[in-house]
């Protein structure tokens, strides 16, 4: 069994629980074990990059530092943490002195940060390393005739410019293709979804969500898939508020795509946590029902 | 005679570890401004923040909204064609401002980012019930009664953290960032 | 028999004097040296000027000085100056040397005693070496009176005709079955509107039908051997199909041919041809070229329609490459650009989104003999635009892309707003950064657009999607930008996009650049010899480049460019024969041991190897005098006139004041 270090993030202990269980679960039952990394702290989000760049580069190491004890490369769900973690990574690496600092740090906790370890953000790790052929391989339950708008949002792709495709990525397409279901056209699938300006700036929030969500229902989508807990919070809950400030009447189910797959891979929707929505999708995952039972 | 500091040398040396190019080389063809969510909602364009910047103009840089704005999802980065960090800009004046205590009044983020880094040390997690205390009050009648519904409706869902979480070794955690003597320091 | 040395030191203003002690330089020459031959010193203002060339050529008269050093700027720039004035005073130019104390010493340091010390070294190694020189003569080499023009876009073909006209031979070489490169899929020209075929043909039709230009269309250069005045070069002439001395030009194989191709050469991809096909009427030469790829013929034997129709049995299924192998003496370059692909910047929907369009796909739109006659429509062949937005700087001005300014986008989508006005009467909308109208009636024609109603929004456009926000946006194209000149953000809805897309190098440059011998830069842009005094001569000699292949420009600068390019080669065949520098390595064949390591290394490809001999012989032509081989050949076999062993050691000893420690001892 392949194994990483897992950084669920302090969305994912309740907020994002499902985001947390789906994806253990459904990485399991792709052969792969994401083993919680053990007193793991917060990132750091994008909070503590406003006060101090230094404190922010020492909350991410300590975390990569616990991951290099165990010597696994390290995984992150939440495109946020992800961001943080690969580019402390990366910064660290390149500059001795700053690693130096860092060490200085650590050294109160007995850690060490070495530059030895990967990190990657969960969907890559099914994407790239089970790949497309083994998750289809292993489907039981193709998600036939579910229209998916992939949401990729931003720190998944930027500003990692060596990534390939920042602007036209196709990635989360393929994966939804490979469980069966039908990924949309959905043109404002890298736009932001307001990430912390949901607290500091509720109105330009709300007007993002609401682009997303409107692009996404035009596009004719059942669900939109998320690879981030903050955009799943930010395009689900607050879906009455963008109602409200706009005058419209949209609603859209939002799911993670570790949901999404676990449920193509044949895992019961309550071990997905799935109902624990406010805006619950079993509408949408009705039809998924009747598509396997023709199959 | 040493020469005295200008503000955009000094968001410049602020910028001195991104890896982007420096402000100077800003063509100010306003992709950055084109591309970002938040521009509609700022009072400055990014873009003509950066023009203000290279103008030496502290006082109305600090005073405007647009930094405290930014989502950081790095779009205008990934498109400037002078390859300027951009995003990391905002960050970089984020921190300035709080160093210098020194924005525009009303604003929930310094109070939100103060709030969020005084939760980890105090746990080594960061808890929401805490950070909602830095906006709640800013809501109006509607809004609040919106987000205790939201909240509640969440609560009742099993996603809200009733009892915040902390680190084991939450000693040497803290001991860990006196070592590091931030701008400012921790109170 | 000791040799008398001049020693001239310059002050070149305060250039120099104002960092070196001139004088005490000059007084120490003539005192500390005066052992090794110099005879006289003397400091100057401005050596460079008649009257200091003067001093020298008075004291070649009087004092029978047999060498000269100049102690002044660099060879770079008076080197020539102060040969030809010892040439005109009867010393043989190769006696005189040029040091340099003003760009390696009085411009480097900032210490005026130690920059008179080490003025005082430069001089004595001057001196040191130049008793080494021998008088040389310039090679002379003749120049053969045909010349070769490489791209018959409008560069090319103003070059060649210039050149035939002046009485010389020129063969023309074209890659594309017709000449007229770009210009000749272009509706109008900036700023005059001229239809640009209506410009453009005459003169291709001259290229075509000149006694002087033997026309090879449907060919490239294979290879390149030779030196200036005395080029061989082998052209491969692909085959065409159809024999051009049976073809009258009359078109019916294309009618009758069954096959449609999308053509992406001549019509941007926008319309289709036929596999046998003229790329437009108005081809020279008039012999279509059989697209043998996409031929049902020879994929699966069968068709033939062409050949049973054609009234004269012109079709010839069995040509092949043909290689002509051909003497020239210069060399023009001038094959073109490439168009930017604005597929790299997704957010701009080229292709993903239908009605968005480049600059040249636009240009075949408006083109009356374009795919839609000249109708300015959607992708749907049928609806008018009623908005349209063009975008400027796509893929230029951008680090992501090319760093540099394509030069003719501004002017280009000035032309595109006007067409569109006049064709549609819709709503244009121009986003840019800056306008760039820099040449005559340039600056004209930006006011005339602001006449017309042009929408200017100054702004880099962000991206163009589809995601509308309200119904005024549905089913639109949205082009979403900061106008900076008001500071907001907006979303502009139009129907149809046009990306002026940059101009790159064409994609095969650097391997066209190592075929020529020639150097691009790192973006792929032919190397000319100097930037702003020599724009179309390049390193080699006898080699020049004229049009895009040197950097972004517009018709008028290519023509100009074309025209420049052909006065130099008239001028070469005028005088005869070229004089070549002497400066050239040589190898002593009773030392060469055949070990060829030297053959590989020489960057001109000068140096040959006899079989027979089992030696390696440097052509003088060709070589360049870097001295590469000279230091890399192991039995130390090799020496340069002009840098041989003894003139360096001299030049060292002479630096490290050998000569004078001497006398101290």
């Amino acid at each position: 069994m392949k194994k990483y270090a897992y950084f669920p993030g302090c969305s994912l202990e309740k907020m994002a629980l499902s985001y947390n269980v789906s994806s253990i679960a459904s990485m399991n039952k792709l052969g792969v074990e994401l083993q919680e990394l053990d007193d793991w702290n917060c990132c750091g989000a994008t909070a503590y990059f406003h006060i101090d760049e230094l404190l922010a580069y020492t909350l991410c190491a300590r975390n990569l530092a616990l991951a290099e004890k165990e010597n696994l490369d390290l995984v992150a769900p939440c495109a946020g943490c992800y961001k943080n973690f690969y580019f402390t990574n990366a910064h660290l690496k390149e500059d001795p002195d700053l690693a130096d600092h860092v060490n200085f740090a650590l050294e109160e906790d007995d850690l060490h940060f070495s530059g030895n370890i990967s990190v990657r953000h969960l969907m890559e790790v099914f994407v790239q390393d089970v790949g497309f052929e083994e998750i289809k391989a292993k489907v039981s339950r193709p998600l036939k005739d579910l229209k998916v708008a992939t949401y990729y949002g931003c720190q998944i792709l930027r500003p990692r410019k060596d990534h390939e495709e920042t602007e036209q990525p196709v990635f989360f397409e393929d994966l939804m293709s490979a469980i069966g279901a039908t990924p949309v056209d959905f043109p404002e699938k890298v736009r932001c979804c307001s990430g912390a300006l949901i607290i500091t700036n509720r109105k330009a929030a709300l007007s993002m969500v609401r682009n997303l969500m409107m692009s996404a229902i035009k596009s004719g989508a059942d669900v939109i898939a998320t690879a981030c807990p903050m955009c799943q919070v930010n395009l689900e809950c607050y879906q009455k508020q963008v109602n409200q400030e706009f005058g419209i009447d949209l609603s859209i189910p939002v799911l993670y795509f570790t949901q999404l797959t676990g449920l193509a891979l044949g895992i019961a929707p309550n071990k997905l946590r799935i109902g624990t929505e406010l805006v619950l999708p079993t509408p949408a995952l009705s039809n998924i029902r009747r598509g396997s039972a023709d199959a | 005679m040493a020469d005295k500091l200008t503000f955009s040398d000094e968001i410049s040396n602020l910028l001195h570890a991104s890896h982007g190019n420096p402000l100077k080389a800003c063509i100010q063809c306003g992709t950055c401004s084109g591309t970002c969510p938040s521009t509609p909602f700022m009072d400055q364009s990014p873009r003509r923040l950066i023009a203000m910047i290279n103008a030496n103009m502290k006082d109305e840089v600090l005073a405007s909204n647009t930094h405290w704005y930014c989502a950081s999802c790095f779009h205008c980065t990934v498109r400037c064609p002078s390859e300027i960090d951009i995003a990391e800009l905002m960050y970089a004046l984020k921190r300035y401002s709080m160093w210098k205590n020194q924005y525009q009044e009303d604003l929930i983020g310094p109070t939100f980012s103060e709030t969020f880094v005084k939760t980890i040390f105090n746990s080594g997690r960061s808890y929401e019930p805490v950070l909602a205390t830095s906006y709640l009050f800013s809501l109006g009648v509607q809004e609040f009664l919106s987000e205790a519904q939201t909240a509640t409706g969440l609560m009742l869902k099993g996603r809200l953290p009733l009892l915040p979480a902390r680190i084991k070794r939450l000693k040497n955690f803290r001991r860990m960032i006196g070592r590091i003597i931030p701008v400012g320091g921790i109170s | 028999m000791t040799e008398r040395i001049g020693v001239y030191v310059c002050h070149c203003g305060t250039n120099i004097a104002g960092m070196v002690d001139v004088e005490g330089v000059a007084k120490w020459a003539a005192e500390k040296l005066n052992h090794r031959g110099v005879v006289i010193a003397r400091d100057y203002k401005f050596m460079c000027s008649s009257l200091g060339q003067e001093l020298i050529q008075k004291d070649i008269h009087e004092l029978g000085l047999t060498r000269v050093v100049v102690a002044a700027c660099s060879p770079h720039l008076h080197e020539q100056t102060f040969r030809n004035a010892c040439k005109q005073a009867g010393l043989n130019p190769y006696l005189c040397e040029l040091v340099s104390i003003r760009e390696q010493v009085s411009w480097v340091h900032t210490d005026k005693a130690a920059a008179t010390e080490k003025s005082k070294a430069v001089v004595s190694s001057g001196v040191e070496r130049v008793i080494w020189n021998e008088p040389l003569e310039p090679i002379r080499v003749p120049i053969h009176p045909d010349s070769l023009v490489v791209g018959g876009g409008i560069a090319g073909i103003q070059a060649a005709l210039e050149i035939a006209d002046a009485g010389y031979h020129v063969y023309l070489v074209e890659r594309e079955p017709s000449i007229g490169g770009h210009m000749a899929q272009f509706d109008k020209t900036f700023p005059t509107l001229d239809c640009s075929a209506c410009i453009l043909t005459p003169k291709m039709v001259q290229a075509g039908s000149h006694p002087n230009i033997t026309l090879m269309t449907w060919s490239e250069v294979t290879q390149v051997d030779g030196y200036v005045g005395n080029f061989t070069v082998t052209i491969k002439q692909k085959p065409r199909y159809v024999n051009a001395e049976l073809c009258t030009g009359c078109g019916i194989c294309q009618e009758k041919c069954p096959k449609k191709v999308i053509d992406d050469v001549y019509e941007a991809g926008l319309g289709n041809r036929k596999v046998i096909y003229n790329p437009f009427p108005q081809a020279v030469p008039k012999y279509p070229v059989l697209d043998r790829p996409n031929c049902t013929y020879f994929n699966k034997g069968t068709c033939k329609a062409c050949e049973k129709f054609c009234p004269t049995g012109a079709i010839d299924f069995n040509q092949t490459d043909e290689y002509f192998q051909v003497n020239v003496g210069n060399i023009i370059l001038a094959t073109g650009f490439d168009l930017f692909d604005p597929l790299r910047i997704p957010q701009y929907g080229y292709k993903r989104l239908a009605n968005v369009y480049t600059s040249l796909e636009f240009e075949r739109l408006c083109n009356a003999a374009g795919p839609t006659n000249g109708n300015i429509v959607l992708r749907d062949g049928v609806t008018i635009p009623k908005t349209v937005g063009i975008v400027h700087c796509v893929g230029s001005r951008d680090k992501n892309y090319n760093a540099y300014c394509s030069s003719i986008c501004c002017m280009q989508s000035l032309k595109f707003a006007h067409l569109v006005h006049e064709r549609t009467g819709a709503e244009v909308y121009n986003f840019y950064i800056d306008i760039r109208t820099p040449s005559k009636g340039y600056e004209e024609f930006y006011q005339r657009l602001l006449e017309e109603g042009t929408h200017f929004v100054r702004g880099k456009v962000a991206e163009v999607t589809t995601a509308a926000r309200d119904p005024k946006e549905e089913g639109k194209l949205i082009i979403q930008v900061e106008d900076t000149l008001i500071g907001k953000q907006r979303r502009i809805p139009v129907d149809m996009v046009i990306l002026s897309a940059g101009i790159e190098p064409r994609s095969d440059s650097k391997e066209t650049a190592h075929l020529f011998g020639l150097s691009c830069s790192a973006d792929g842009w032919m190397i000319e010899r100097h930037p702003k005094l020599d724009p179309v001569a390049t390193m080699t000699e006898g080699i020049y480049i004229a049009g895009c292949v040197q950097g972004p420009k517009d018709i008028p600068a290519s023509v100009v460019q074309g025209a420049a390019a052909a006065a130099r080669v008239l001028g070469k065949i005028q005088q005869k024969e070229i004089a070549l520098e002497p400066i050239r390595a040589s190898v002593d064949q009773d030392k060469c041991s055949g070990c060829r390591i030297c053959n590989n290394l020489c960057p001109f490809n000068a140096i040959l190897f006899h079989e027979d001999l089992m030696v390696s012989e440097v052509n003088p032509a060709l070589c360049q005098g870097c001295g590469t081989c000279v230091a890399a050949c192991p039995a130390g076999a090799i020496s340069g006139t002009g840098f041989s062993n003894e003139q360096i050691l001299a030049q060292m000893d002479g630096l490290l004041l050998h000569n004078i420690q001497a006398l101290n001892v």
